[in-house]
């Protein structure tokens, strides 16, 4: 089938062979990285086109003399001038940075009046090194608390690296390194991300519109793309912050062919606090780190093999300072490995092969005495990718493709020696295959209308061998139900998603556009809590848990100012969800073989307006986004089967981010946000119980139990604060580069609220409420290097 | 888990030397005012057999009494199986009196309201029970049955010099025998020379566990933090049953829910028309005094 489809596409490619084509690469001069995003076109600008995200762009040219000029935000512009014979040929350009221009935080990837003109909607872009230039906590930048600053992407708090689209949770977020996913992002219980900025080249956010190439979760796709390694000389970049510090080496292996990246980051925060400590806290310790590992070699113009791994661990530790008997330690963390072939069949047609593995897992070890077990669960995915790029002709551009990934899920296996009794008891295994079949089209009628069709079909499929398992009412087990061996269906979920983009363009500076998508999420994230912990599991849809549902409707007005170095956009969209999953108040989570019962099902329902205005050159650069919306769910089960606010509901929501150059050496950024206080749900009446009477004390003991009568139902105070930072270029020299960024977050101090608690004063004879709040304003320092 | 990565967040809070609160002011809608009850039998100590009737308050009624329910009518009535059925021996009912109602109580036990209480009661293992209350026009009903008991074997100790302190830190292991059933557990720890228990909540401390990780064997449960050296300690191992067991579960942890991650936690009763557990406690009891 596959060789069909070639062959066909062969034979288009040969009726459009009298096209006079011009491709190649943009790179960066210094990176030796491709520039996404880069403009080439003819000096009179009547024909152009901009790089992929690989660097690579392509133009249909008339014979003759022809001058294109080059040009990419932060970097010279060139011109050359090339004579085209009717031959197609390659021209590679490398682009020169410019020291000035780099320093400004602005999305890239949009240099022109790209952001009108294509069908993309809510889709955003930011670089690792626009990142580093954002204001920071503890000198800390942070890839995923960067992009909370972009309208329609919210924070899920104080601290955290949470992050939830247009009403969606965190589970419906997928999290991509390298095209592996990443399960649980976050190092320090969410206070920081697992991407290292040294490594990382940029990011994309899908949060809408999303093209029929990306599924598998409901809200968005973010996709952390690492750098590919210098190929022609050795560098070395760093940076030391007040918890933590990082290092990068690239370099070639062959120079000009071939060459690898290594990052490396860890944690002293368990050294630093250590004076600040009680005797008995402090034998404790936590600590983190990760490694990154990428290489590439080109094999040839038409062949590219890259390679890219990550490996990061939490680590924390207990010894009982009153029991030496007794200790524990939970580790927990992320491994991916991807290894990617593109390959060129000719100058239209191409691919990506992609093979990935990755695995998230905790483990636990506790020990006292002679007695001692081991809990450890995980989840770990075999996946491979096909994609192929074809550009039959300027009207149309095809994506087309599929993706196998074989699931093992791990929800807990237990093994130890208590006593007499030897444990070794796990939690069912699950295994599914997920399949998926893509075809997407991006084709222009007449000048005025772009269209992108797609579609996606899914396929998921529970394989054995499993061992049902019958509970009764009360969580009992009371017998087995059906045995499947290795390979037997137990349930198959196919789907079709329909994913449909157009623009219309009013003239060459606005355009409408609009979208539709309809999305199938298998995988489910087994959590009560708003934050995402090690112990969360994540679940496959099974017989009695059916597949996440969800359509976006958007629609979308885009329109440039002053030739196009202002961008400015209204965006509506209306998101009904369908099969959402949560737990049954109380539900005990961990190591419940009983699981899938303690889930109940419901809806969810999002809609807003995304208002967006950017300025994207000169001194002063930044944007402002405002967002209204509205999410809620409904469950029968809960809330008396009424619909309630989900807990992310933010009725309003604004960003701000202004960049001033003040000259070569100072840049300065300024970050205020704002956010409706998240909804939550506080008790609304107390009783006493389990009453006894103290006779030492001759007054009776007794406890007393909250009551909640309805879920989110009040709002926390609003979220606001304002973050500055200015970075100081101290040298900057062909071999050397160092920089300062000072920060001082929460400029004015606000005190945002992180939970709210109760306490009775029996001395009042009143419930007081108090309000914690974790950070007060705070300066820090960060020392950036490159050798 | 979840404590203990509460514990983390907090050592971390503290390491990083920032978190700070404020008192504020919340404004919260008036909640329904629902009966209340703990009703608990057992088969060996007369004094725990007793029902305790309250409802439940607005959150922030300045209010921080039991609030217990006087002159409710209360019986417990003995059962007994024949096939799937179970039939109620009404001659053998017996009614629980409100012991606010004994002259001299209030000046014995002041503060203590709303509990009912019998002499009369004599619960034995395996045998199901009724409560029926009728408080305030609206009428309750639960079922519980004593299981079998998991006797104590052995109480243990090993005694360790704490050189920061001087103080002797006794570490405390006791020994179980699990049967083959799934069973469950609610353990009451009373630390300190107390001739008895006036009601559970007098108790130190609790833990509830259930076999499903050590199931038919002889169990080993040590307590990590120690005692100290002298210390009178009284075990009540109880066994309980799955509802009830669920009830209690559910109930320790909205007794110690609070932080940033915690969730709103129902307690599963197991009675109609309150809130609250019928429980049936099947003891096993050991004092030692440790040294």
């Amino acid at each position: 089938m596959l060789r069909v489809l070639l062959s066909l596409f062969l034979i288009i490619q040969a009726i459009n062979s009298n096209a006079q084509t011009v491709s190649g690469f943009v790179k960066d001069s210094a990176l030796r990285e491709g520039l996404a995003g880069a403009i080439v076109k003819t000096i009179d600008g009547k024909k152009g086109a901009a790089t992929d995200t690989r660097g690579f762009y392509k133009l249909e040219l008339n014979q003759g003399l022809q001058t294109l000029q080059i040009s990419y935000l932060g970097y010279v512009t060139q011109q050359i001038t090339i004579t085209l014979t009717g031959k197609n040929i390659k021209v590679n350009f490398s682009l020169g940075s410019n020291a000035i221009s780099t320093k400004e935080a602005v999305i890239t990837g949009q240099r022109n009046n790209k952001n009108v003109t294509s069908t993309e909607m809510s889709k955003v872009e930011l670089s690792g090194e626009q990142v580093k230039t954002l204001p920071v906590i503890f000198g800390e930048p942070d890839v995923l608390k960067a992009i909370t600053l972009l309208p329609g992407i919210k924070s899920g708090g104080e601290g955290g690296t949470g992050f939830y689209v247009r009403g969606g949770g965190p589970d419906q977020n997928l999290i991509l390194m390298d095209d592996a996913v990443i399960y649980n992002a976050s190092h320090l219980l969410g206070f920081l991300s697992v991407f290292n900025t040294d490594a990382v080249r940029n990011v994309e956010v899908i949060k809408g519109g999303m093209p029929a190439n990306y599924g598998g979760r409901l809200s968005s796709i973010l996709h952390v793309n690492l750098r590919e390694g210098d190929e022609q000389r050795y560098k070395l970049n760093g940076g030391i912050g007040l918890i933590s510090s990082r290092i990068m080496a690239e370099g070639p292996i062959k120079k000009g062919k071939s060459a690898f990246m290594v990052a490396a980051r860890r944690t002293y925060i368990d050294a630093m606090v250590k004076p600040f400590l009680t005797e008995e806290q402090k034998s404790n310790g936590y600590y983190f780190y990760d490694f990154n590992a990428k290489a590439h070699i080109n094999l040839n113009e038409k062949n590219k093999l890259s390679f890219s791994g990550y490996f990061g661990r939490d680590i924390f530790n207990f010894k009982s300072p009153t029991n030496q008997l007794v200790k524990f330690q939970i580790g927990w963390g992320n491994a991916a490995a991807s290894l990617k072939w593109f390959h060129s069949f000719n100058k239209n047609l191409y691919s990506n092969t992609i093979f990935i593995y990755n695995r998230y897992d905790l483990n636990n070890k506790f020990e006292f005495g002679e007695n001692g077990f081991q809990l450890s669960s995980g989840v770990e995915d075999l996946n491979i990718k096909q994609d192929f790029y074809f550009t039959p002709n300027k009207k149309h551009s095809i994506k087309f493709g599929g993706q196998y990934i074989y699931h093992t899920f791990k929800p807990g296996i237990a093994t130890g020696q208590v006593g007499t009794i030897t444990i070794n008891e796990s939690i069912n295994k699950q295994y599914a295959h997920e399949w998926a079949l893509y075809a997407m089209d991006e084709f222009k009628l007449g000048n005025r209308f772009t269209f992108n069709a797609g579609i996606r079909a899914v396929f998921f499929t529970q394989v054995g061998p499993y061992t049902e398992r019958i509970f009764d009412s009360e969580g009992i087990e009371i017998g087995q139900g059906k045995t499947y061996n290795k390979s037997d269906v137990i349930v198959t979920y196919p789907g079709l998603e329909p994913r449909l983009a157009g623009t219309y363009l009013i003239n060459s500076n606005t355009s409408l556009k609009a979208s539709f998508t309809r999305t199938f999420q298998f995988l489910h994230l087994a959590t009560t809590s708003g934050a995402q912990f090690p112990a969360d599991l994540w679940v496959p849809s099974s017989k009695l848990v059916k597949p996440q549902l969800a359509y976006q409707y958007a629609l979308g007005l885009f329109k440039n100012f002053n030739e196009n170095l202002y961008e400015t956009s209204i965006e509506a969209y209306y998101k009904p969800m369908y099969n959402q999953i949560e737990f049954k108040p109380g539900a005990n989570l961990f190591f419940n073989q009983n699981l899938e019962n303690e889930m109940i099902f419901g809806e969810g329902l999002s809609y807003g307006i995304e208002l967006f205005a950017k300025k994207k050159f000169g001194k002063l650069t930044g944007w402002i986004g405002y967002t209204w919306s509205k999410s809620t769910r409904q469950f029968d089960e809960i809330n008396q089967g009424n619909p309630y606010f989900f807990r992310y509901d933010r009725t309003h929501d604004i960003s701000l981010v202004a960049s001033y150059q003040f000259n070569k050496k100072w840049n300065g950024t300024l970050v205020f946000v704002y956010g409706t206080g998240n909804a939550t749900t506080l008790p609304t009446s107390r009783f006493a119980y389990s009453p006894g009477y103290d006779l030492i004390d001759n007054e009776p003991k007794y406890t007393f139990i909250d009551v909640y009568d309805k879920i989110n139902d009040f709002r926390l105070p609003a979220y606001h604060r304002m973050d500055i930072s200015f970075t100081y270029l101290q040298k900057q020299t062909d071999k050397f580069e160092s920089s300062w960024n000072f920060s001082i977050y929460n400029l004015y101090n606000r005190a945002n609220p992180y939970f709210i608690y109760f306490v009775p004063d029996l001395e009042e004879l009143r419930i007081k409420a108090y309000m914690v709040y974790l950070f007060p304003i705070l300066p820090s320092v960060a020392w950036n290097f490159k050798f | 888990m979840k404590n203990i990565l509460y514990h983390i967040l907090l050592v971390l809070g503290m390491i990083l030397l920032t978190a700070c609160e404020k008192e504020i002011t919340v404004d919260l809608p008036p909640g329904k005012a629902n009966l209340v009850v703990e009703a608990s039998i057992n088969q060996q100590f007369p004094n725990l057999n007793y029902v305790y009737i309250s409802r439940t308050i607005d959150y922030f009624n300045p209010d921080l009494s039991l609030n217990g329910v006087r002159n409710a009518l209360v019986y417990i009535t003995p059962g007994t199986i024949v096939g799937n059925d179970t039939i109620w021996n009404e001659s053998a009912r017996i009614q629980m009196i409100d012991i606010n109602t004994i002259p001299g109580i209030d000046l014995l036990l002041p503060g203590f309201s709303g509990i009912y209480f019998s002499t009369a009661i004599s619960p034995q293992i395996g045998i199901p029970y009724k409560l029926e209350i009728t408080a305030e026009n609206e009428r309750v009903i639960g079922y519980t049955t004593i299981p079998k008991v998991a006797e104590i074997d052995t109480v243990f100790w090993k005694q360790e010099l704490d050189e920061k302190n001087g103080d002797t830190n006794m570490f405390v292991t006791f020994k179980f025998t699990d049967g083959p059933e799934q069973n469950n557990y609610r353990l009451a720890i009373q630390n300190g020379f107390n001739p008895y228990l006036l009601g559970w909540g007098s108790a130190s401390q609790f833990r509830m566990f259930n076999d499903g990780f050590l199931n038919d064997g002889v169990v080993p449960y040590s307590f990590f933090r120690p005692f100290n050296f002298g210390d009178t300690l009284s075990l009540y191992l109880t066994s309980v049953g799955r509802k009830e067991y669920l009830f209690w579960e559910s109930y320790a942890r909205a007794a110690n829910n609070g932080g940033p991650f915690a969730t709103p936690i129902i307690v599963k009763s197991n009675i109609q028309g309150a809130i609250g557990s019928f429980t049936g406690y099947g003891v096993s009891f050991r004092s030692v005094i440790i040294r």
